[in-house]
């Protein structure tokens, strides 16, 4: 689109046009060079975008940072195995074991990350799986349907209303065809088609209809002159494939994170691998010890635990009618900061409705909300008996048969936008337009047209005639010679002429249609049967003015209370729309974007009366943007005026302009969510951070380009995705605090196994299990708790500043409860160990004789002889020991992260369910693991014995002494200055 | 967001190790550089005290004379000496190099067994010369002082005392291994009963002994290991019981082993033997796990040159 389009088909004589596709505009194509040339030109279908291969994205899964960190230790772990079993060493199949264990980690999180994706890429799919269209298409002069996507070049196809579009159609001959060309152009107005070429653009011009547009009304024929991806749609669609993908902010969170994680493992291992080297280990001890530190440093279970957390998010917001197609955009949304959002269908209704009337010189409102739950205006009124009879009678629009039972407003009507509001307006307000229009046969009538721009009726009423007139209120007045007044009929002087003028500016104004109302009565036979209607209007002269009605597409009833929920959690909205600037700055009026105070420079410069160049800026909040504006503004200047006016409404704005609205936004560094239907507004949803694509309007371009899908079309609907998005952001802090913490606890006892040779507390297989098996489901049960404050009062994060794991978290989680943690497993430990007799100082400095395999006399404290085997399960049973105390610091853990700003009273204990179940489960999982038999030679576990744990005064100080959250300060130096205070304060 | 992340890169690095402007080093002015240090020595420490408060309290839980728990370390295990890796001897008869380590390791342990180191009448105790039932000295503590020790002759083991032949027979090509059960405090080996014994086992029999028996591991190895003698108390090959139950290190520190002398006379050479020694009793288990629980094996290589 960003180059001209070269197609001048619409140009071109019908001859030429034969000639030029080698065609006939009576009979069609030839079944045989159709044939060809679809074997030429491919189907007539949009392909989609190439997807990546699937073994890719499986490869993706497996090769991640963390997970490349995992294949390093389980090859170091197959080295030192070879190099063992080459030695001819026995029990060196621990090194094998845990290599497989390793790899089956990496696999299967692997597979279950794949399998993830996966499923959201099947929620798309299901959408691209319509009925396949069908097309009415004459060849060889017989008239065929066939299915859409066979159509070739130079085929004569036919269009009805309520068709889409198969291609794009030069077209021939028209019968009051029109078409609905919002999908491309976001033009709301329905536009006539007809053979006359009406402008130079393409895009412009009458004669040709588009590719996937709809027909409403009339019928037309035409020539296919584009097919697939060459017709303009599928230019489109090619662009929007051309912007590339921004990684989410949850996705650089992550990695951010895992680069971190990855670093401090390396350097803990180098670290440990050059001082075990010192110490006089040999080069493959050193290089397993590195192994052990990797494995025990990296947390497993984290990226399984994240992807849980999003999709559980993501099945709750689909719950709420948000589709999401991209996990992680599920975070997204709650950071974002700005919205831009389409007008109409996500903040109107996307149906007219009569919104007010004027009559006896008075605004009366109408009810506009979707369910007519709204108040009524006074129907007493004389006068309204004649507006109403003239509003159901000068209207051609009627129902579709065999909806009785459906409500007024949701029943199908065949007919214009304005003439069914009209409609539905006239059978809620009088009752049965049917009846009433029968009671009134009609007699002759004369269609709206332009050079008219009004429309009128005469109909039999007893033994007289009543002429009944609408259209355009001016050209109505210019009729009038009369006013009717509670009833009564008073001459139409210039004082209500005035009156008049005042209420078509003020409903004008209010981004409304306007159409005027008028009657007369005629002696019967006035008007005969048949009359032309071309005589018609020589009659209508001297009525009598009935009133004005407005029309406007309304704000859902749920939009302004949104928007009013984005504004208190700092997200600005900006309505960019196609629509004409005064009805855009009327519905954002209406919704709340321009809120109520706030003055556009306009307003400014009328209020001052002073001319607009000489307005500050400053003094207004609000502002409307036209494209032609945008097109004529430096780079630059956009970012400005973004700047300078909170309040912002882009009107008659084209898809380019979008994008680059889209991206001035994110140049200010706001993370934007776009809502599109069209796919005009494809590049912009994929440009966007998040593209929400709607559900029911959106096209199947812009659904493929979005990330989030809203079934209901409800911008109220994105709000609580946002609000679901900072709730999981939040949760995914408090799950990735509980996880991080026992990487310390894990870590600690190789360090000191290292450097005090002490027999090995904790394995890497026990380690395994606490990551991937006990401690998952605790974590990503903290996904399920609820909000707890208000997170729709607060402002966005700050990609920058607000990130997942910042400094205060990682230390108080590493550095405080870790080390609590690490001191309880050592208690446990030496506990262990001194009950079997093994006091601690004789564990210091005894590792070598205790894993010298050959050693079968070992003493201990009491001079007890132990073999080799007894001493392995031994150390099992202090694997087991410490993993238990692991288990039960976690426990508490758990509960210290479930409130961040909150204390745990106040959240309840037991109010989470999913937790309180996750810490059962986690509790019997550890019971199953130490007390099945079998489990000492299979994982390394050993049944302990129930005695009072001596860390728990350790637990419990760990809650006394808890800082109140270091991690959660906004302000970074005011978490540091809390904790030290708090220590002296207990 | 990835844009514009490139340009908040290294200019920003120096600043973050020393800001001028604020006096900050890494991000922190001097003064909160000490508080958070302050904090985590005061942290630290107080997790330290506790650590080491709560290791007191539960070694005061624990007896000094008596282990807690004693579930892993029982069964008792059965052990050799020479202690050798990869539980193999080998030698060459001829060569006296070859087996010198085994015999020093023989020597070595059995310097506690001469008669000049049980002298003292105070520590040592006559039990006997036959096998007879266990002998109580009471409660597991210190209140009576230490524990007596019974005394066990070394020569007892005849022609693997070392007493007449100085290499245990490894010059003439008949090594001497000895056999002990690894001491457990408290533990009372019981003898085996009658019929669940080899018939070997069986010809010298004793109600208060825990027999020992050596064969070889390999049917087809059987005819390879020739004559076995045992030497051991009263000529039985077996632990006598009255040297049970075990008092620990701090009651008798002096305590002696049981011993029982295996001497293979007629090895055949130049060929791998494995040979499986077990001890008998009602409470003494083996274990496919632990290869060195009740019993052993160990493999012979001895070289003709």
């Amino acid at each position: 689109m960003k180059k001209e389009m070269d197609v001048d088909d619409h140009k071109l004589e019908l001859p030429d046009l034969e000639a030029k596709y080698s065609t006939s505009i009576t009979k069609g194509l030839v079944g045989a060079v159709a044939a060809e040339r679809l074997l030429r030109d491919g189907p007539n279908e949009l392909r989609p975008p190439r997807g990546t291969p699937e073994c890719v994205k499986f490869g993706r899964q497996l090769a991640g940072g963390l997970q490349c960190l995992m294949w390093v230790a389980a090859a170091i772990c197959l080295i030192a195995y070879g190099v063992q079993e080459g030695q001819g060493d026995r029990g060196s199949a621990d090194n094998l074991y845990l290599a497989i264990a390793l790899i089956a980690v990496v696999v299967v999180t692997g597979c279950f990350g794949y399998y993830q994706e996966f499923k959201s890429t099947n929620i798309i799919a299901s959408f691209k799986n319509l009925v396949p269209q069908q097309a009415t298409v004459i060849r060889e002069g017989d008239k065929l349907q066939i299915n859409a996507n066979e159509l070739v070049v130079g085929d004569l196809v036919e269009i009805k209303g309520g068709d889409r579009v198969p291609a794009d159609i030069r077209i021939i001959s028209a019968q009051g065809c029109k078409v609905d060309n919002s999908s491309l152009t976001g033009e709301s107005e329905p536009q006539t088609r007809s053979p006359e070429c009406t402008h130079d653009s393409p895009l412009e011009t009458r004669n040709i209809a588009f590719f996937s547009t709809m027909c409403l009304e009339g019928t037309a024929t035409g020539l296919v002159i584009n097919t697939g991806d060459r017709t303009i749609i599928g230019r489109i669609a090619s662009l929007a494939s051309g912007v590339e993908n921004e990684k989410t902010p949850i996705a650089i969170e992550i990695e951010h994170f895992v680069d971190i994680i990855a670093g401090l493992a390396i350097f803990f291992g180098a670290t440990f691998f050059v001082v075990a080297m010192v110490i006089g280990y040999p080069f493959l001890r050193a290089m397993v010890f590195f192994m052990a530190i990797v494995v025990a440093y990296v947390p497993e279970g984290l990226l399984a635990t994240v992807t849980v957390c999003l999709s559980l998010t993501a099945k709750r917001l689909a719950r709420k009618n948000c589709v999401v197609k991209n996990l992680e955009a599920v975070e997204t949304l709650g950071s974002t900061s700005t919205i831009c959002s389409d007008k109409t269908g996500t903040l109107t209704q996307n149906r007219m409705t009569v919104a007010h009337l004027w009559f006896d010189n008075q605004i009366h409102t109408a009810d506009t909300t979707e369910d007519q739950s709204g108040q009524s205006f006074d129907q007493s009124s004389e006068t309204w008996t004649l507006l109403s009879r003239v509003v159901t009678l000068c209207n051609r629009a009627q129902f579709k048969s065999g909806q009785e039972n459906v409500p007024v407003a949701k029943r199908e009507v065949i007919g214009d936008a304005s003439e069914t509001a009209l409609l539905k307006f006239a059978e809620v307000t009088v009752g049965t337009v049917s009846e009433a229009r029968g009671r009134f046969p009609k007699v002759a009538e004369l269609p709206f047209n332009s050079t008219n721009k009004f429309q009128l009726s005469v109909h039999t009423a007893g033994d007289r005639q009543l002429l009944v007139l609408k259209g355009a209120p001016e050209r109505v007045l210019e009729r009038c010679s009369t006013v009717m007044i509670k009833g009564q009929e008073l001459p139409l002087d210039a004082q209500w002429r005035e009156a008049f003028e005042g209420a078509y500016a003020d409903l004008g104004g209010r981004g409304e249609r306007v159409l005027g109302f008028c009657a007369r009565w005629l002696p019967a036979g006035t008007v005969a049967a048949g009359t032309d209607p071309e005589a018609l209007p020589e009659v209508a002269v001297g009525l009598c003015f009935a009133g004005l009605v407005a029309m406007i597409d309304p704000p859902r009833a749920t939009v302004p209370r949104a928007v009013l929920k984005c504004r208190t959690a700092g997200i600005r909205v900006i309505m960019v729309t196609g629509d004409h600037p005064i009805t855009a700055k009327a519905i954002a009026k209406g919704v709340g974007i321009i809120s109520e105070g706030s003055e556009t420079p306009e307003d400014v410069a009328a209020r001052l009366r002073v001319p607009l160049e000489q307005v500050d800026p400053r003094q207004a909040r609000a502002r409307v943007v036209t494209g032609a504006e945008l097109a004529g503004m430096e780079p630059g200047v956009l970012e400005g005026i973004l700047r300078a006016h909170p309040e912002m409404v882009f009107a008659r704005t084209s898809p380019q302009q979008k994008l680059v609205i889209v991206e001035s936004c994110q140049r200010l560094g706001a993370i934007v969510a776009v809502t599109g239907d069209g796919v005009n507004d494809s590049p912009a949803l994929k440009r966007a951070d998040i593209g929400v694509a709607m559900g029911i309007a959106g096209s199947d371009a812009a659904k493929n380009a979005a990330d989030m899908i809203l079934l209901d079309d409800n911008f109220a609907s994105i709000v609580t995705g946002v609000e679901q998005g900072r709730l999981i952001f939040d949760n995914l802090k408090k799950s990735i605090a509980y996880t991080l913490t026992k990487n310390i606890p894990e870590l600690t006892p190789y360090l000191i196994y290292i450097t005090a040779s002490v027999p090995l507390p904790l394995g890497c297989i026990t380690i395994l299990f606490i990551e991937l098996c006990t401690d998952i489901f605790p974590s990503v049960s903290l996904a399920y708790e609820r909000a707890e404050s208000d997170i729709m009062h607060l402002k966005p994060r700050n990609p920058r500043r607000d990130r997942l794991v910042n400094e205060p978290l990682a230390a108080y989680s590493y550095f405080q409860i870790g080390a609590i943690q690490s001191f309880a497993g050592f208690t446990d430990y030496f506990v262990a160990m001194a009950q079997e007799g093994w006091w601690p100082l004789l564990c210091l400095g005894l590792r070598p004789r205790w894993e010298d395999t050959h050693e079968q006399e070992l003493q201990d404290s009491y001079g007890q002889q132990w073999t080799f085997e007894q001493r392995r399960y031994q150390q099992y049973t202090c694997y087991t020991v410490f993993f238990i105390s692991i288990e039960m610091c976690q426990i508490a853990d758990v509960l210290i992260r479930k409130t961040r700003r909150l204390s745990l009273l106040q959240q309840g204990l037991f109010r989470n369910h999913i937790l309180v179940i996750a810490i059962v489960f986690q509790v019997s999982i550890g019971c199953f693991l130490c007390y099945c038999p079998g489990m000492p030679n299979i994982f390394n576990f050993m049944p302990i014995r129930w005695a009072p744990p001596p860390q728990v005064p350790v637990v419990v100080r760990a809650h006394a002494l808890r800082p109140p959250h270091p991690h959660l300060r906004r302000d970074p130096q005011a978490g540091r200055a809390a904790a030290p205070r708090e220590l002296v304060g207990s | 967001m990835a844009r514009g992340k490139a340009k908040d890169g290294d200019g920003n690095w120096k600043k973050f190790i020393w800001n001028s402007e604020k006096k900050e080093l890494l991000g922190r002015t001097g003064g909160s550089w000490f508080k958070i240090l302050l904090f985590y020595v005061i942290f630290y420490g107080c997790l330290a005290g506790i650590f080491i408060g709560t290791i007191q309290v539960m070694l005061l839980t624990v007896s000094e004379f008596e282990p807690k728990y004693q579930d892993r370390v029982a069964p008792p295990g059965l052990t050799q000496v020479p202690q050798v890796q990869k539980t193999e001897i080998s030698f060459t008869a001829s060569d006296s190099k070859s087996y010198e380590p085994y015999v020093k390791n023989l020597e070595k342990f059995l310097k506690d067994y001469s008669a000049d180191q049980q002298t003292e009448n105070i520590v040592f105790q006559d039990c006997g010369e036959m096998p007879t039932d266990y002998k109580d000295r009471g409660p597991y503590s210190d209140a009576q002082g230490q524990k007596k020790v019974c005394k066990f002759k070394r020569e007892w083991l005849e022609n693997c005392s070392g007493i007449q032949d100085p290499t245990f027979g490894y010059k003439d090509g008949k090594p001497c291994i000895l056999v002990k059960l690894n001491r457990i405090i408290g533990f009372k080996p019981k003898a085996p009963v009658n019929d669940s014994l080899p018939a070997e086992v069986m010809a010298k029999y004793s109600p208060y002994l825990i027999p020992v028996h050596c064969a070889a591991k390999r049917e087809e190895d059987a005819d390879k290991i020739g004559t076995v003698e045992y030497y051991g108390m009263g000529g039985y090959s077996g632990f006598a019981l009255q040297y049970y139950p075990y008092y620990g290190k701090l009651l008798q520190p002096r305590y002696l082993q049981p011993l029982v002398a295996v001497q293979f006379t007629n090895l055949t050479y130049d060929v791998e033997v494995r040979v499986e020694c077990r001890a008998y009793g009602q409470n003494i288990q083996y274990s496919d796990k632990d290869r060195f629980q009740g019993r052993f094996d160990i493999k012979f290589d001895i070289r003709s040159s």
